[in-house]
């Protein structure tokens, strides 16, 4: 009996090149990956690239934000007002719980489904660090929010450049709100997706999210209210640096002027306003790194 | 009703992380409530604490409480062994239902009346009353809500635009919303148990009764329904 292994009866193995050849082409790195990651998460975000029925709750939502702007914008040309009637910057602060529900509801779609689901072995074993894994899914939702947030002033934008009101202002304005939108994107997709790669069941996320942002809101609302009416207005300045959405409030207000319970009143509070909201984001950032390289070791 | 769907239930509900959340809610609504005595004397806290709790903290309570003992085992699929046992799709669902029911009386309705005797211990009536408001409200949502999970996937997320859209934005613009409104039912009961609470838009005792009455039964029903007829779908 011969050996059942061996290729020929005498053992003479024979390797036959049969023409396959390896990929001997430039191979992109991790920064090419992080783009392209990027790039697909952006747009899963909104549900492209994914089934129809997750097209329509981003899509829905994003309607109903915009909603509000293209009625001004309406109003705007069939009534030829000298003004806007809502700024800029309060148009965020206006919409903010669909703001809420759209990152609440899509940070989940980036950072939960690839934990939950082991796929997130198949990215990490390209060469692709943990962190940057994390960073460039921040960044497809911060970009996502972004656009949530950023539309409906452009559309805002549009209609007041139709009806030529003074073209320098109302530039000078958005670009106010826009410097104020980042900063409300930036802190939102740290919170958000933070939450969402903790806790990897989708509605609980959700849910999850809304509470930390809504309910501190309305806790430091309410502290603001009493103490803007009881005269301690420093109080209320501390306590607004408590939530996201009182933050961009307090600074909306110290910047453009609109009426807000116990704003920030001096330039160093306002500071803090910024480097609150800025260090916040950060912080998240940093915690989704080290959650994802605990994520990739073990 | 069926005591092991009650006890698996329970667990779901109570589990590590939903657990320290669905407990978070009530607190820092009672620390509010404290916080805000601290700063005032007088009745002005009252309204912003209240309607903190009504509007905010009682529907997120059953919202998460409702949403956790259906929609997980929806979204794994594991629903389809609860669904294989020889127990009647709507037994399951009351069972579950009385779960996220007493989760949401507990740290829902409940704490709504102890932040109002922190505000002020000598008005017990108006406790009382707020503590039923948002017992009848958290009966329409607990079952509103379990409903939404057995329909959709969006459950978590249609019941926020529910609360916070529906009710919050759109029911200050327009007050007809009211009469569709579970929050502003809670409120009227509570207006009609004491009258310092009492809202001249208010839908009356007995409409805001016999609707709450009418959602739940209507909606726990549905729900049982709904899973009678169940098709496993896919995740997205």
């Amino acid at each position: 009996m011969t050996d059942p292994s061996a290729a020929t009866p005498e053992g003479r193995s024979v390797i036959h090149d049969l023409g396959y050849r390896p990929y001997t082409g430039p191979r992109l790195g991790q920064g090419a990956i992080a783009r392209s990651l990027v790039g697909t998460g952006l747009r899963n975000a909104f549900g492209l690239g994914r089934s129809g029925r997750s097209k329509v709750l981003p899509f829905a939502l994003l309607a109903l934000n915009l909603l509000p702007a293209v009625i001004v914008a309406g109003v705007m040309v069939l009534v030829g007002l000298d003004s806007l009637p809502i700024g800029y910057a309060e148009y965020a602060s206006t919409t903010q719980v669909l703001v809420g529900v759209f990152v609440a509801a899509q940070a989940p779609v980036l950072f939960s489904r690839d934990l939950r689901h082991g796929t997130i072995a198949l990215y990490l074993a390209r060469p692709l660090g943990s962190g940057t894994y994390a960073l460039a899914r921040w960044v497809s939702l911060l970009g996502a929010t972004l656009v949530f947030l950023v539309l409906p002033v452009l559309v805002l934008y549009g209609a007041a450049l139709l009806s030529e009101l003074d073209v320098a202002e109302q530039t000078r304005d958005v670009a106010v709100a826009l410097g104020l939108v980042v900063l409300l994107a930036l802190s939102l997709a740290g919170v958000a997706g933070l939450v969402a790669s903790w806790s990897t069941r989708r509605g609980f996320a959700v849910v999850a999210t809304i509470a930390l942002l809504l309910i501190a809101n309305g806790i430091v609302t309410a502290v603001q209210g009493i103490a803007g009416a009881e005269g301690r207005p420093r109080i209320g300045e501390v306590t607004g640096l408590f939530s996201p959405y009182s933050l961009y409030r307090g600074l909306m207000s110290a910047w453009t002027g609109v009426e807000a319970p116990t704003p920030p009143a001096s330039t160093g509070m306002e500071l803090a306003y910024v480097a609150v909201l800025v260090g916040l984001s950060a912080a998240c950032l940093g915690a989704l790194v080290l959650r994802y390289r605990r994520v990739a070791t073990s | 009703m069926n005591r092991t769907i009650i006890r698996l239930s329970a667990q779901a509900v109570l589990g590590r992380r939903r657990g320290i959340v669905l407990v978070l809610v009530p607190v820092a609504l009672l620390l509010l409530a404290v916080v805000v005595r601290l700063l005032t004397d007088g009745d002005v806290g009252f309204q912003a604490t209240a309607g903190l709790g009504l509007t905010l903290a009682l529907p997120l309570v059953a919202l998460l409480a409702s949403s956790a003992v259906l929609g997980p085992e929806v979204d794994d699929g594991s629903i389809v062994y609860l669904l294989a046992k020889p127990v009647s799709r709507h037994v399951v669902v009351v069972s579950k239902y009385a779960t996220a029911w007493a989760t949401t009386m507990v740290l829902g309705a409940l704490p709504l009346a102890l932040a109002a005797l922190v505000l002020d211990p000598s008005l017990g009536r108006r406790a009382l009353a707020l503590g039923l408001g948002g017992a009848v409200a958290g009966t329409a949502y607990s079952a509103l809500f379990l409903a939404l999970a057995a329909l959709t996937r969006h459950a978590v997320v249609v019941g926020l635009l529910y609360t916070l859209f529906w009710e919050g934005v759109l029911g200050s613009l327009l007050a007809g919303v009211r009469w569709l409104s579970v929050g502003a039912w809670g409120r009227a009961v509570a207006g009609e148990v004491s009258p310092l609470l009492a809202d001249e838009a208010s839908t009356g005792l007995v409409y805001s009764l016999v609707a709450a009455a009418l959602v739940t039964l209507v909606t726990v029903w549905f729900a049982g329904d709904r899973l009678r007829s169940f098709t496993l779908r896919g995740d997205e």
